[in-house]
């Protein structure tokens, strides 16, 4: 797994390691987590998946600027020979450390900045559960275009679920999701 | 035009909607003083985006005139016009005057 670290205004991405096991385990098991797929059922389970990322991917807990953990996100899926990969992963573990403080937009902007930046890509891509209401919204309002369903993909909270699609392009990100996302951190930034 | 009670109920709605994705122990208390964003906000970034979302399209169909909370206008304000209820109330009052 690459060790690089991102450093924001607000929060800072640091490499996941196996010491993070029972902390990111416990988000996992929180209400928000519901809406993603079945993680490990235990602590070790979760140190087992930890230490078995490959070195091609970037996994990271977001830390607020006083060093508190505050959630995950990665980056995986990276093809460089056609240019994308798939941020996911992303999950808020703590919620209330984070309310009026732009974490996730800054989170997910330092993801951004990797992919579209540092590495060069062209596209990256993901997907929602259908049921997952705040984040399909959030993907589209930062930029994320919807490609696509993946009918009844994902079998969460006892129900079958569609994968929503989506991507965004390079020219994507640089023209409408990073103004957007510096908007919301200029704003926090002026109000801190 | 649109009163402030109207566009006010706008953004009652997008709350009262955020609330059912939350806990009964973490319920928003909802009036023109609620703070949006900034360091006293009750709202995460993903439930602050979600909430200007339904404002966006709840405003375009109730007073059929589009209106953009995260634009060039919003982003040269200071502080910007969602900080609270009451301040969003005034600037989107303010957008649907003209």
């Amino acid at each position: 797994m690459s060790g690089i670290t991102l450093v924001g205004d607000f929060v800072t991405l640091r490499p996941l390691t196996v010491g993070d096991a029972q902390l990111t385990h416990a988000w996992r098991q929180g209400e928000r987590a519901t809406n993603l797929n079945a993680g490990a059922h235990s602590v070790e389970q979760q140190a087992h998946w930890i230490a078995a990322r490959p070195a091609s991917e970037y996994n990271f807990i977001i830390e607020l600027s006083d060093g508190r953990p505050v959630g995950m996100v990665s980056l995986s899926d990276i093809d460089t020979t056609h240019r994308h990969a798939e941020p996911g992963r992303f999950l808020i573990g703590d919620e209330a450390a984070v309310r009026g403080v732009p974490a996730a937009v800054e989170a997910m902007k330092l993801i951004y900045e990797l992919a579209f930046g540092e590495l060069e890509l062209h596209r990256v891509h993901g997907t929602v559960a259908s049921d997952n209401a705040l984040m399909i919204k959030w993907q589209k309002f930062m930029g994320m275009t919807e490609e696509g369903r993946l009918r009844n993909h994902y079998f969460i909270n006892g129900k079958f679920q569609d994968a929503v699609l989506f991507g965004m392009l390079a020219g994507e990100y640089w023209a409408k999701a990073l103004p957007k996302m510096t908007f919301f951190i200029e704003a926090a930034k002026k109000g801190r | 035009m649109s009163n402030k009670s109207e566009v006010q109920n706008v953004i009652f709605q997008a709350l009262t909607a955020l609330n059912q994705e939350r806990d009964a122990d973490e319920q928003i208390e909802i009036g023109p003083d609620t703070a949006l964003f900034g360091p006293d906000a009750v709202l995460n970034s993903l439930e602050l985006v979600s909430v200007m979302v339904d404002i966006e399209t709840t405003a375009a169909d109730e007073f059929g005139q589009s209106v953009s909370l995260t634009d060039d206008e919003a982003m040269g304000r200071d502080p910007v016009p969602f900080v609270s209820v009451s301040a969003l109330t005034e600037y989107i009052l303010e957008l649907l005057s003209k």
